[in-house]
């Protein structure tokens, strides 16, 4: 993609940020994680993770590419409902809060939500499940590359193949650095970043333009924006709620965080997050709401977010947000690499390949694959085939069918195993005819829904009656000094 | 239908108003944790 012709900052000012901000989290992420040899401490931070890391992490997460880039494109197509419908997203935060308790009682040793998912259900569910959550983990580390080289180009006029490059090499690097504790630890940072610069924006546009010019401007030139009956935008809302509450439970983004908490704090870390994250969405979409008022050309629907805060802060305040974008982008994206690079090493690298790895083999393993994962993602981002909500959503599918099949896993014993397969399965295979006949806004309401009746069925026609203490299994020192 | 100015002003307000309380809440959670010596 070439650089747009708005661009406010030069490109030279752009790099410098980058460059700052890169010293930055690289001298962290060593700072961090110079004594974490051991397994435990590189990917979970030693399982004792307290409230106020707990919350910033799983709020700064959840803050990605779709709030500073995907909400406000949201916003400018589907209206108040979108940026409602975005809000929704923290319902997945507050559901996931008493599983996140049950996880660590449950499985005080565990690693990854495909651990649960072999244990509850046996190996054929479990790499369906994997092959889930892989695909999905795959779309949102795409989905966050693309949008750092967008946005990056949107303000700076770096070259979006340069961007993307950058922000991939310094996440993979202070993740392989400093592992989970590193993670964590610039992830509370990275949230008083996002939200710094998030009301900054928001405020210089009510100081620009006012509230109720935004409104009356909209319902000028976009009435559609202000209409509480869109169709499409209400089936986005509850479409989205799903999707999030789909994307919380079966990821080992999550679940890693709940392994990672001390006692007692992934259930309040969770709810509170949720509370906090809730208005973010709502926040950004208003300012693209703005796009009337502005009488900005937006000359594509992704660029939006980084357009307006351009129009509204001028060149000093350009700065921030950069900052503030590089910020949301880099939380999510190292908690992916961190979660999604310890699941390929428990679930593929020990479970298929090497059962008897040492836990100084699995920590090196975890760094190849932070790495690998780095590249892959590089190699995907390159072409730049699809906009960013349209990639996020895809994977809405797939998700949504995990939810059932997890939450019944994890409260009732006779969830069964044919039940969870047929669950993701076919909902996955619904949620995606349904993306592709009707339309993006309706994969995960469609999945969930098919997903659900599987469940239930398989419950009534083949109840399983689990016992919960086949969920606690022993970690790999002791399984490789057995071998 | 269409929202009205009011309702849009009071989502907005109120959105705004917690997301000026995060960094708070954020900020004193981590002083308590530091000072109690769990912060990880």
């Amino acid at each position: 993609m070439n650089a747009v012709n708005s661009a406010i900052l030069d490109a030279s000012t752009g790099w410098l940020v980058l460059a700052g901000f890169s010293v930055l989290w690289i001298f962290l992420g060593w700072y961090w994680g110079r004594n974490s040899d051991e397994l435990d401490d590189y990917v979970l931070a030693g399982r004792r993770v307290g409230m106020a890391l707990g919350t910033a992490t799983a709020m700064a997460t959840w803050v990605t590419s779709n709030t500073t880039m995907a909400a406000p494109q949201i916003a400018l197509q589907m209206g108040v409902w979108g940026m409602l419908g975005y809000s929704l997203g923290a319902v997945g935060l507050l559901m996931f809060a008493p599983l996140a308790a049950r996880i660590r009682r449950l499985m005080p040793g565990g690693y990854t939500s495909g651990d649960f998912v072999r244990l509850r259900y046996g190996k054929t569910a479990w790499r369906v499940f994997l092959l889930i959550s892989l695909c999905y983990s795959l779309g949102w580390l795409v989905s966050m590359g693309m949008a750092g080289g967008v946005l990056i180009n949107a303000l700076t006029g770096i070259p979006y193949h340069y961007g993307m490059t950058v922000i991939l090499v310094i996440c993979v690097g202070y993740t392989l650095l400093g592992g989970f504790r590193a993670v964590i630890g610039t992830d509370f940072i990275q949230a008083l970043l996002i939200l710094s610069g998030l009301l900054l924006i928001a405020f210089l546009a009510i100081d620009k333009v006012g509230i109720d010019a935004i409104h009356a401007a909209a319902l000028e030139e976009r009435p559609e924006l202000m209409n509480l009956l869109m169709p499409a935008a209400i089936m986005f809302l509850f479409n989205n709620l799903l999707f999030g509450v789909g994307e919380i439970f079966h990821s080992n983004v999550w679940w890693s965080r709940a392994f990672s908490f001390r006692e007692g704090v992934g259930k309040k870390a969770y709810l509170l997050a949720g509370v906090l994250w809730a208005p973010i969405p709502i926040v950004a979409g208003f300012v693209a709401l703005a796009v009337p008022a502005l009488d900005l050309n937006v000359p594509a629907a992704d660029m939006v977010g980084p357009m307006v805060a351009a129009k509204v802060l001028g060149t000093t305040g350009a700065v921030l947000v950069l900052i503030m974008v590089f910020s949301a982008l880099s939380s999510s994206l190292d908690s992916l690499l961190a979660a999604t690079s310890i699941l390929v090493v428990e679930d593929i690298y020990r479970r298929h390949l090497k059962p008897d790895a040492s836990s100084a083999q699995l920590r090196r393993a975890t760094g190849w694959i932070i790495v690998g994962l780095g590249v892959l993602t590089w190699l995907l981002c390159a072409p730049r085939i699809t906009t960013l909500a349209e990639l996020l959503y895809f994977t809405g599918a797939f998700v949504a069918s995990t939810i059932w099949p997890i939450a019944a896993g994890l409260f009732l014993r006779n969830a069964s195993t044919m039940g969870a397969i047929a669950g993701m399965v076919l909902g996955s295979a619904a949620g995606l005819y349904s993306y592709f006949a009707i339309g993006f806004y309706v994969a995960a309401l469609v999945g969930a829904a098919v997903s659900l009746v599987c469940v239930v069925l398989g419950m009534l026609l083949q109840p399983a009656n689990f016992e919960w203490v086949n969920l606690s299994e022993s970690r790999p020192e002791k399984e490789g000094q057995a071998a | 239908m269409t929202i009205s100015s009011a309702a849009f002003s009071i989502l907005i307000m109120c959105a705004l108003a917690l997301v000026v309380a995060a960094p708070l809440i954020l900020l004193t959670l981590l002083v308590r944790d530091w000072r109690s010596k769990n912060l990880w």
